[in-house]
């Protein structure tokens, strides 16, 4: 049969997969509450187990990324730019990624909180993932905005649930605040290696929070074409 | 002259039977292309999009396929050059049309996309620049149908743009997009209805012997584009809006609506297609009766007869009922990121551009005129993702298809003579 223009036409929308790739992502950082509660009560078994599971999805996170990557030739006419959506997607990524380490990091170092401390890093933990589970739902919004075109109705709503997940970040930078003034007077009691690590977990799990943000503040950019 | 008295009769079987294989194909390949974005959309099945093209394409030859057949069968060549030999424009005519028959054969073979109307008007200026002499061809004609394959495509994305942006203005970008769709969506349908029968009554009827004045053809025009509305309507009205099927996605039951506009667009397309297709097949067909008709005389001021047209017709409903159902299933079921909006948008943008061209009596691919429609859309950010690659193979059509069926006709050209007679 001959290959018809109108059939070579379509290419495959990245949207779905784009969303797909956020669903893992946001999947992904989902299990590091209960990495979290494991971590103080010492269960490395059970926070080996969580860090596997966590390793598993930021690993189809990544295949999913190529596959998307892969899809998309230059050729491509989108309703928005080929480079921001690739951006985009490289964002979200970082997420799994970011999890991945901090969670990395406080398994290997066998990481136990101060108590002082656990209930924020608690609450910490809880802020980026509502920050990326906004994140998310404003990715979940790109069907409707294809099917309105991008119109400004549509863009509005995208619009208020990305000033959520500002907010949220601003929320979780006051929490790290929280945390390191707490920190700061203990510094004296604790073995100086481990508060060097602690310092440095709270700032990994600040930057997912970070990220999350920079997937909303990205998708502004794409929709602005 | 001779010749003609002596072997007309197997010259105009063998113009009957070459016809109808090109009918036949165009039924078998293009009519797929004509139909896959209204498959695509989901908004018909795929046996309602035969029903539809059976209908509509033969409808389309019959009733508007005239002023481009008279372009083929008369507007290419210089006819008055032929008044000696009468014989050598049935040779030629004969030898366009088996060259771009095998032609879109073997492309089709090796899966290039090429048009019959690309290969039929090549096939034809090569046997008359070389079989006859280069002062044969009406090379301003034929400079206009070039530049209309450059701006037609160029004039449905545009009016695809505009169309699909007044959608989104009046009904997708608004509170109530299911209420405004079903307000504004037979205002969408008369539209359809008016352009579509404007066009054919102003040009095609004359063609079937049938004509009226402008107030008349402007009246029946507007009385059929209601009669498409208020049937539309009445099938819109079957609709409710259904807040489940609304949950995951806003805009199902808007795209619902768009559904039924689909259906009658969808028609509207087959009927373009056929009114300017089917003249690849039967215009050369037209030419070569004329001659042995009216034994020998050329330009003989005789009307295109209706059998002709149906052959053309026929020929499609058979290339369609035999292998063309096949083609347009690939097609529309590779086609799902179109939806009802953006299928009505660039199949109606698509569909009136072509009727204009038929009425013009200009041979136009309806493929690329689609393409160009598509991408209309896409340009108005209505489409998620669109291979710009297609133009560059649009591009490479053009260059290999015109040569390609140029060279064969003027081999099958020198043959005939060979055969037949100098």
């Amino acid at each position: 049969m001959a290959k018809s223009n109108i059939y070579g036409l379509f290419g495959k929308s990245p949207i779905s997969p784009l969303q797909q790739h956020m669903t893992h992502v946001h999947s992904c950082i989902g299990e590091l509450s209960s990495f979290m509660i494991a971590i103080h009560a010492q269960d490395w078994e059970e926070a080996g187990r969580i860090k596997s599971i966590i390793g598993t999805k930021e690993g189809e996170a990544d295949i999913l990324k190529k596959k998307l990557r892969l899809s998309l030739p230059s050729t491509f006419m989108m309703p928005f730019s080929r480079r921001d959506l690739l951006d985009l997607l490289l964002i979200q990524d970082s997420i799994a990624n970011v999890t991945k380490d901090v969670s990395g990091l406080m398994l290997n170092r066998k990481m136990t909180l101060p108590d002082a401390i656990f209930e924020d890093v608690i609450e910490l933990t809880e802020v980026c993932i509502k920050t990326s589970a906004m994140a998310l739902k404003a990715i979940n919004e790109l069907d409707e905005l294809l099917e309105t075109a991008f119109s400004t109705r549509e863009r509005k709503v995208v619009n208020t649930i990305i000033e959520k997940v500002n907010q949220l970040e601003s929320e979780s930078d006051k929490i790290q605040h929280e945390i390191r003034a707490k920190l700061f007077p203990l510094e004296v009691e604790l073995p100086p290696v481990d508060v060097m690590f602690y310092y440095r977990a709270i700032e990994w799990l600040g930057e997912l929070a970070d990220a999350a943000q920079k997937v909303g503040s990205r998708l502004e950019v794409l929709l602005a074409k | 002259m001779e010749i003609i008295a002596n072997y007309g009769d197997v010259l105009l079987v063998l113009a009957i039977l070459f016809g109808l294989f090109m009918a036949w194909g165009v039924g078998a390949n293009d009519v797929a292309n004509a139909m896959g974005t209204s498959v695509g959309s989901g908004a018909i099945t795929i046996k309602q999009a035969i029903m539809i093209a059976v209908v509509f394409e033969f409808a389309g030859a019959v009733l508007a396929g005239g002023e481009v057949t008279a372009t083929i069968r008369k507007g290419i060549l210089d006819a008055s050059l032929f008044t000696h030999d009468p014989h050598l424009l049935v040779y030629g005519m004969l030898a366009s049309l088996l060259a771009a028959g095998v032609w879109l054969m073997i492309a089709s073979n090796l899966g290039w996309p090429v048009s019959t109307t690309h290969s039929i008007v090549g096939a034809i200026v090569g046997f008359g620049a070389v079989g006859v002499g280069v002062d044969a061809v009406a090379w301003g004609k034929v400079g206009k149908i070039a530049m209309s394959w450059v701006v037609s495509p160029i004039l449905a994305g545009s009016i695809a743009f505009v169309l699909f942006r007044s959608l989104q203005n009046l009904i997708i970008d608004t509170d109530k997009p299911f209420d405004n769709a079903k307000k504004y969506v037979p205002f969408y349908m008369f539209l359809v209805g008016f352009v579509i029968s404007l066009v054919t009554i102003f040009k095609g009827l004359k063609h079937v012997g049938l004509s009226f004045d402008t107030s008349t053809s402007y009246s029946l025009a507007i009385a059929f584009g209601l009669l498409v509305a208020i049937i539309g309507t009445i099938m819109i009205r079957r609709i409710h809006l259904d807040p489940e099927e609304n949950k995951e996605f806003h805009f199902t039951s808007m795209e619902r609506v768009f559904g039924v506009l689909m259906i009658i667009t969808a028609a509207a397309m087959a009927f373009a297609h056929g009114s300017n297709d089917v003249a690849n097949a039967i215009g050369p067909l037209a030419a070569i009766y004329g001659v042995i008709e009216s034994g020998g005389i050329i330009g003989s001021k005789s009307s295109l007869p209706v059998g002709i047209l149906l052959v053309g017709g026929g020929g499609i409903v058979l290339g369609l009922v035999t292998y063309g159902h096949k083609v347009i299933a690939t097609i529309g079921t590779g086609i799902t990121q179109l939806t009802p909006s953006r299928g009505f948008a660039a199949t109606l943008a698509a569909a009136a551009t072509v009727v204009i061209a038929s009425g013009t009596g200009l041979p136009v691919s309806t493929t690329q005129v689609l393409v160009g429609a598509v991408l209309g859309v896409g340009i108005a950010r209505g489409m998620a993702a669109l291979d710009t690659r297609v133009i560059n193979k649009i591009f490479l059509s053009w260059l290999i298809t015109l040569p390609a069926g140029a060279l064969m006709s003027i081999l099958f050209f020198f043959a005939f003579k060979g055969v037949f007679g100098a």
